[in-house]
């Protein structure tokens, strides 16, 4: 299994171990912060330490000291056999693992023991159920998370996307190219939303369900609805509560109150404005923008002709500059409306007096 | 009088006249306006107030939501033949000169409605005399007219919008989806204050089914036609309310 030259290492190594060791129990001193790591960084500290999976992986076993000193859990004096419960000294009980993602698979199961709240999470997550349907690539907390070199995520913040674009390539690329991904990455905007915002973080789900298309007008919600963050970038924050009156937002409210699990064609914000490849309403790319809304538009409704546009209130309120039609048909009804009622009731009212006074006279003849 | 008079204390057979009122054309307009109506405000509320609890629990299904506006699509293209048959029987009745008047707004209306007002408010202690049609009806009849006319035109727009914008510009879509929705509680509350008191509590008036009036009701709320049919002179100082 290990190659020659390392089984020389090793020995030496195991030389010094004993000797160290014995040297320890004789002066029986405390154990020292840190004392375990650079034990095991004695062998692992070398660089050219490696083994080869049954696989015909190699696998390296080098530990490189400075991705370990920047390490959370080195700053806190969490050591190796913290995570690597199997092993406590050399020799090393035997690796039984085929590859290296089948050792990956076991040894994250270590990050248990003090995050079992987001270990069991990502188990409920969009991840683990491929993996449980064999797909051994979906990724564990080391993938996102590195396994030696665990830092903060979110430091800086756009690292959450990086991590994200690690396997979904497009997905980063588009929304690099968004008006999110751009402030997030270009200007480390941290207003903008890192794909964990609207995906969840441990617990990510699918989100091509019912629950989520249902729901997802609430994501956008969560900042286009706060007049603070969007007074800041000059945007309106009522566009939500205008679409929840519009055609499709009811359609939106009743689905998510009573059959959030019956899928619906209604448009959501993303069906029009895009999803990970939002762009500003005046940038030429973006889907609602005046070249491209009635495009967007004839995805549902291909009959569709450019006079269509028109009929998008846009998410603003009724004015007679923008909306002249509407603004006049309600400036006609906020009118008519009580004045015809008012006096037809009136009216009747008058008639019911009169008749009543009538009828009490001639009951006094 | 030819008849006798049903109220006769010593007479106990009474035989009542009766004025034939309207047509059994006019008869079956008025059935089918009034369902296809009902049907129509009973399917549209709903899908009016979609956010409110009662809605919900009516509409308990996306299937039973399409079927109410299924229902609701029926009951409009009803409501649209009887609209197109009425037309068409007015344009009909033009054509040959034979369009009756009685329904046309006159300026004795105007002064029928002064002078009812007064008599509501105390200072005239008679009602004007009404001839087929009284002001008030005819004020229904052509508050109707427009708003059902309102009503078919807008439904219609919402219902193929595709095919509207075509020839009309997009603003007009939501402008029709608010005066449909808002046209029809208008309708609602008209037809409930003011339709409904006048046929139904004022007196009981059951003529637009039956198609004919007593003789009793024709001289107390329609004396000019009550004379005109009869002959008789419009001299009558027994008339309005003040009648048994």
């Amino acid at each position: 299994m290990v190659n020659h030259s390392h089984m020389r290492s090793m020995a030496a190594v195991l030389v010094s171990v004993v000797l160290i060791s014995v040297a320890a129990l004789l002066t029986a001193t405390p154990a020292r912060a840190g004392e375990t790591t650079d034990y095991c960084l004695s062998c692992h500290g070398n660089p050219d330490l490696q083994m080869v999976l049954p696989s015909g992986e190699s696998l390296p076993l080098y530990i490189s000291a400075e991705a370990l000193a920047v390490s959370v859990h080195n700053q806190v004096g969490i050591e190796c056999n913290a995570c690597h419960t199997e092993i406590q000294t050399y020799p090393h009980p035997d690796l039984d693992y085929q590859n290296k993602r089948e050792l990956a698979r076991a040894l994250y199961q270590s990050c248990q023991k003090c995050h079992s709240d987001n270990y069991d999470k990502a188990l409920d997550s969009m991840h683990a159920q491929v993996a449980l349907a064999g797909n051994l690539d979906a990724p564990i907390c080391t993938d996102c998370h590195g396994a030696h070199d665990v830092q903060d995520p979110d430091e800086p913040r756009a690292h959450v996307s990086t991590i994200c674009g690690q396997c979904h390539t497009t997905i980063y690329e588009e929304y690099h190219a968004s008006v999110h991904g751009d402030a997030l990455i270009e200007q480390s905007n941290p207003d903008v939303p890192v794909c964990t915002d609207c995906h969840g973080v441990h617990n990510i789900q699918d989100p091509r369900t019912e629950l989520f298309r249902v729901q997802s007008p609430d994501l956008c919600a969560g900042c286009h609805a706060d007049p603070e963050l969007m007074a800041k970038y000059n945007l309106p924050s009522n566009v939500y509560e205008l679409y929840e009156l519009s055609w499709h937002g009811v359609d939106v409210s009743v689905y998510k109150a009573r059959w959030p699990t019956i899928w619906h064609d209604s448009a959501v914000c993303t069906d029009c404005h895009g999803i990970h490849n939002i762009r500003k309403t005046d940038d030429a790319d973006s889907l609602v923008n005046e070249q491209n809304l009635l495009q967007t538009c004839q995805k549902c409704h291909p009959d569709a002709s450019p006079n269509w546009t028109g009929a998008w209130t846009g998410h603003h309120e009724v004015s007679l500059q923008r909306t002249p039609f509407i603004f006049y048909t309600q400036a006609f009804y906020a009118s008519f409306a009580p004045f015809v009622l008012g006096l037809s009731l009136i009216y009747v009212i008058l008639q019911i007096i009169r008749s009543t006074v009538e009828r009490a006279r001639r009951g006094l003849r | 009088m030819s008849t006798t008079s049903n109220h006769s204390a010593n007479n106990r057979i009474g035989i009542i006249r009766t004025f034939h009122r309207f047509t059994v054309g006019q008869r079956w307009e008025h059935l089918l306006l009034m369902l296809s109506v009902i049907v129509l405000l009973l399917t549209g509320l709903p899908q009016k107030y979609r956010l409110a609890t009662w809605s919900h629990n009516l509409l308990s299904t996306p299937e039973r939501l399409q079927f109410v506006q299924q229902v609701h699509r029926i009951a409009a293209i009803v409501l649209t033949l009887v609209v197109i048959y009425h037309l068409a029987n007015a344009f009909y009745l033009l054509a040959r000169r034979n369009l009756p008047g009685d329904m046309l707004p006159t300026w004795k209306d105007i002064k029928d409605a002064w002078q009812m007002i007064k008599y509501l408010s105390f200072f005239n202690s008679k009602k004007p005399l009404f001839g087929k049609y009284n002001f008030e009806q005819k004020f229904t009849y052509w508050f109707m007219f427009f708003a059902i006319g309102i009503m078919v035109i807008t439904g219609f727009i919402i219902w193929f919008p595709e095919f509207f914008t075509r020839l009309l510009p997009g603003g007009i879509i939501p402008a029709t989806k608010l005066a449909h929705s808002t046209e029809a509680i208008v309708i609602g509350i008209f037809v409930f204050i003011w339709h409904v008191y006048h046929v139904h509590i004022e007196r009981l008036n059951l003529s637009i089914f039956t198609g004919w009036l007593n003789e009793n009701d024709m001289r107390t709320y329609h004396e000019l036609e009550y004379h005109h049919l009869t002959g008789e002179s419009s001299e009558n100082p027994d008339r309005g309310e003040s009648q048994g």
